[in-house]
């Protein structure tokens, strides 16, 4: 299995950078988490590794085909007539396609996914009746069912209650466990030094990477707060000569 | 002193054009094509003459352009059927701000009653069936009310236009003549006919032959499923031998209504506009010897 | 009561063409309908019956008032506009709404523009639009054949479809049939519209895309059912429509299109979900 290795990377929109000329190694296996202030590209960070936002210049090498992503504000349409189970069973597209049915054991999976979000019982409801909390572990169920091996998390625990929060997070345990990459951009501090060994603090520009007790320090994290969060349309041009990896 | 001659020399310049103008042709705009034709007719070389709906188009369903409006503002004078057939023709007027006078064709004439089919969709329409010029007698009159409006406009032309309406008046009888020896030859069991849509009223008056059709006057209205029953069962039970298609209409219903009943489809019919030059109708008279002649060539036994 | 209700049917072949006709328009634009509805694009057939006069004009120009040439005209232009939107929609920052709306307004231009420089002003739309009780082989074939058509396309795309109304950002994740399926889509809306429209005019066509899957969204919940519900609704409507036409001398597609609508109604007032009655009516809640 790769890791994933971002090359000089910059990645924007319209021209101003939201991550500018960004160099780092995410190994396999790593349980990594991504802060920084607002603003500072984070979740740009993830589009770009999930292939979703071209680069504007650098480039990203990583297995697409294996990568999961949950974006920080799904566009799941809530009123959409479909029930939670139909939602879940999504996860199953890298194995059935298309075409492909539903077997039996499958149904298994899908049902032991949904006990492992704690929410048995829910398969027949309909997903405009999910609560924001419950919509989230459905997510994860299907995450689970998608059996990627990186998995890319945009502020997953926000806006739910603790107690979905760690529930979820043993499953993040989990996932690192079973040898996965993980990536969560996340606003937590605590749960950042208790759960994630990783983390890479990003203010558009990395500004460090490495084990967390290292890495999350107060002056690093005043570093990333002095990044400036607006764009300046009167910046010039940026003439940065792109840093060729070695090969 | 330089001023006074500047003045008077502009305003003899600026009344200039309007003597050039008054040597010009009268220019006249007839609602549809048939009325086309009888303007031209009677007009002659002393007017220009222009239509709004065109061969082969649909006066019923006529939406005006700017460029009508436009046309209508350098007229002089606007020909119009009247008995509300241009449902839109009055807006337009007002709205062009048409100063010159009007000429109502069918002014006089004696009116049918719009007939029971179904007709109670007619829209726009009044309580009569407009579509008199389908018999030569109304169309005398409409030539008689042609000419009096244009003399009417045009004094100095009144002698030409009078000539030109004795002349047209003229063909009209010839065409009477072989219109009736044409139908004489079509037995009374066989004189019921089915169109598209109820525009024959005055020529099935006038000769004796009786139209029915499931769409009402209006070629807007949509037909229902009790007309086209009622309507086929009559062809049926009358033994109705043919049904005639239009060329304004949409024929489909037409054609499925004779492929149910194995009634003959017997031609097309020109009703609310000629066809173009290169077609059987290009004229009044040329659209009422074609109609007749198809007629009596299918209901002859 | 046979005579009431069969009879009509069994004394002309113009009655049972219609019903066929029918049927046929609601097992397959019913489908339809139902994910423009939950997509939320249910003014497109209204859009769409503007968007295709350019191609019936340019039909007419080549080939007279002939329906094949300006029918396959129209499905070109409205084919045009629908997948052009789509494009749009997808690699820019316009809305389908915005970019549908923008290109059906380009077309119809055109097509005024078309008509106009020919110097006629026939209601071509008016000629092209047909109707119920008129159904020829034709129309009746090109019908059976569109529905056909649009089941097989259904049953191969049901899933990625319900996936790309549901969760767009997830399909493109996954698979790369994000694309596809969206224009194929539309492809199946742009052919069932200009078919109905040939055979049966714009006001049946949409009505009988829309009405019934907005009842059923008062009954039942998930795609299936929702389908289910809405063909039943449609043929219904064209049932009771036929007849009234029939025994009361109304125009036949305003009739079926007035019971489908009444049948929403109906919904609107006294569904099972989302309705007035249970809003304002609601039944006792049940224990925790």
């Amino acid at each position: 299995m790769e890791s994933i290795v971002l090359h000089d990377l910059t990645l924007g929109y319209d021209r101003h950078p939201a991550v500018h000329h960004l160099n780092a190694t995410i190994a396999a296996g790593s349980l990594t988490a991504v802060v920084g202030p607002n603003g500072a590209g984070k979740s740009t960070l993830l589009k770009g590794i999930m292939g979703t936002l071209p680069p504007l210049t650098g480039r990203i090498v990583r297995d697409r085909a294996r990568i999961a992503y949950l974006p920080q504000q799904a566009e799941i349409d809530s009123s959409f007539p479909i029930a939670v189970h139909e939602l879940v069973a999504m996860g199953l597209w890298a194995r059935i396609g298309p075409f492909g049915r539903v077997t039996a054991t499958l149904r298994d999976l899908i049902d032991s996914a949904l006990a492992a979000v704690g929410l048995t019982g829910f398969e027949q409801r309909s997903i405009a009746a999910l609560s924001g909390g419950q919509m989230q572990r459905v997510l994860f169920a299907r995450l689970l069912l998608q059996d990627a091996q990186v998995i890319l998390l945009d502020e997953p625990f926000t806006a739910i209650d603790a107690r979905t929060a760690a529930d979820l997070l043993a499953i993040v345990r989990r996932w690192h466990g079973e040898g996965r990459t993980v990536v969560a951009v996340l606003h937590d501090m605590e749960t950042v030094r208790a759960q994630f060994p990783e983390t890479m603090i990003v203010a558009r520009e990395l500004i460090a990477h490495g084990p967390t007790d290292l890495t999350l320090t107060a002056a690093n994290l005043l570093r990333a707060r002095q990044m400036c969060e607006s764009f300046d349309d009167t910046s010039p041009v940026c003439h940065a000569p792109v840093k060729r990896a070695a090969a | 002193m330089n001023r006074r001659i500047f003045l008077a020399l502009t305003t003899a310049l600026a009344a200039l054009p309007h003597f050039a103008l008054a040597q010009d042709r009268l220019t006249v705009v007839t609602s549809f094509s048939v009325l086309n034709d009888m303007v031209k007719q009677v007009g002659g070389d002393r007017i220009d003459v222009a239509t709004l709906v065109d061969a082969d188009e649909d006066a019923h369903m006529y939406q005006p352009t700017p460029a009508d409006a436009r046309s209508l503002l350098d007229a002089d004078v606007v020909v119009v059927n009247g008995l509300a057939f241009e449902g839109w023709i009055d807006r337009l007027i007002e709205a062009s701000g048409f100063a010159g006078s009007v000429i109502v064709a069918a002014d006089g004439i004696k009116a049918l009653d719009m007939p029971e089919t179904s007709g109670h969709e007619g829209h726009d329409h009044g309580a009569f069936d407009p579509h008199a010029w389908q018999s030569l007698a109304n169309a005398r009159t409409y030539v008689v009310n042609i000419e009096k409006g244009l003399s009417a406009s045009d004094p100095d032309g009144a002698e030409v236009y009078a000539a030109n309406a004795a002349a047209y008046l003229a063909q009209i009888d010839q065409a009477e003549t072989e219109l009736q020896d044409l139908l004489a030859e079509v037995p009374q069991d066989r004189r019921t006919v089915v169109t598209s849509h109820d525009a024959f009223g005055y020529l099935g008056d006038a000769y004796g032959l009786t139209f029915l059709a499931p769409q009402g006057l209006s070629t807007e209205s949509e037909a229902s499923a009790a007309d086209v029953a009622t309507l086929i069962t009559q062809i049926r039970a009358e033994d109705i031998v043919a049904v005639f298609l239009e060329n304004v209409t949409d024929s489909r219903l037409v054609e499925q209504i004779a492929a149910e009943t194995g009634a003959q489809v017997g031609g097309t019919l020109y009703s609310d506009a000629l066809s173009g030059p290169d077609g059987p109708a290009a004229t009044y008279l040329e659209m009422m010897r074609h109609n007749v002649a198809t007629l009596a060539a299918t209901l002859k036994p | 009561m046979i005579d009431l209700l069969i009879t009509p049917f069994t004394d002309f072949a113009f009655m049972r063409r219609a019903l066929l006709g029918c049927i046929a328009i609601s097992i397959g634009a019913t489908p339809i309908g139902v994910f423009l509805m939950l997509r939320r694009m249910s003014l497109t057939g209204d859009a769409m019956a503007h968007a295709i006069l350019p191609g019936a004009a340019v039909g007419f120009l080549v080939s007279g008032l002939s329906l094949g040439a300006m029918t396959i005209g129209g499905l070109i232009a409205g084919m045009a506009v629908a997948l052009l939107s789509g494009f749009v929609t997808r690699v820019t920052a316009l809305k389908e709404d915005a970019s549908m709306a923008a290109f059906y307004l380009i077309s119809l231009a055109a097509g005024v523009l078309i008509v106009s420089m020919r110097g006629s002003s026939v209601d071509l739309l008016h000629v092209l639009f047909g109707t119920v009780l008129a159904l020829n082989d034709d129309a009746l074939t090109l019908l059976c054949a569109i529905t056909t058509i649009t089941w097989f396309a259904l049953a191969v795309l049901f899933r990625p479809l319900v996936l790309e109304c549901a969760d767009p950002q997830f399909l493109r994740s996954v698979s790369r049939l994000s694309a596809v399926t969206h224009f194929a889509f539309l492809a199946l809306v742009v052919m069932n519209l200009v078919a109905g429209f040939q055979a049966l005019g714009t006001l049946m066509s949409v009505g009988l895309m829309i009405l019934p899957a907005a009842a059923a969204r008062f009954w039942v919940q998930g795609v299936g059912p929702l389908i289910g519900v809405a063909i039943v609704v449609a043929i219904l409507s064209s049932i009771t429509g036929l007849l009234l036409s029939y025994h009361y001398a109304l125009p036949s597609g305003p009739a079926i299109i007035l019971v489908a609508g009444m049948f929403y109604a109906a919904s609107l007032i006294l569904g099972r979900q989302g309705s007035l009655l249970t809003r304002y009516l609601p039944r006792p809640h049940l224990h925790s």
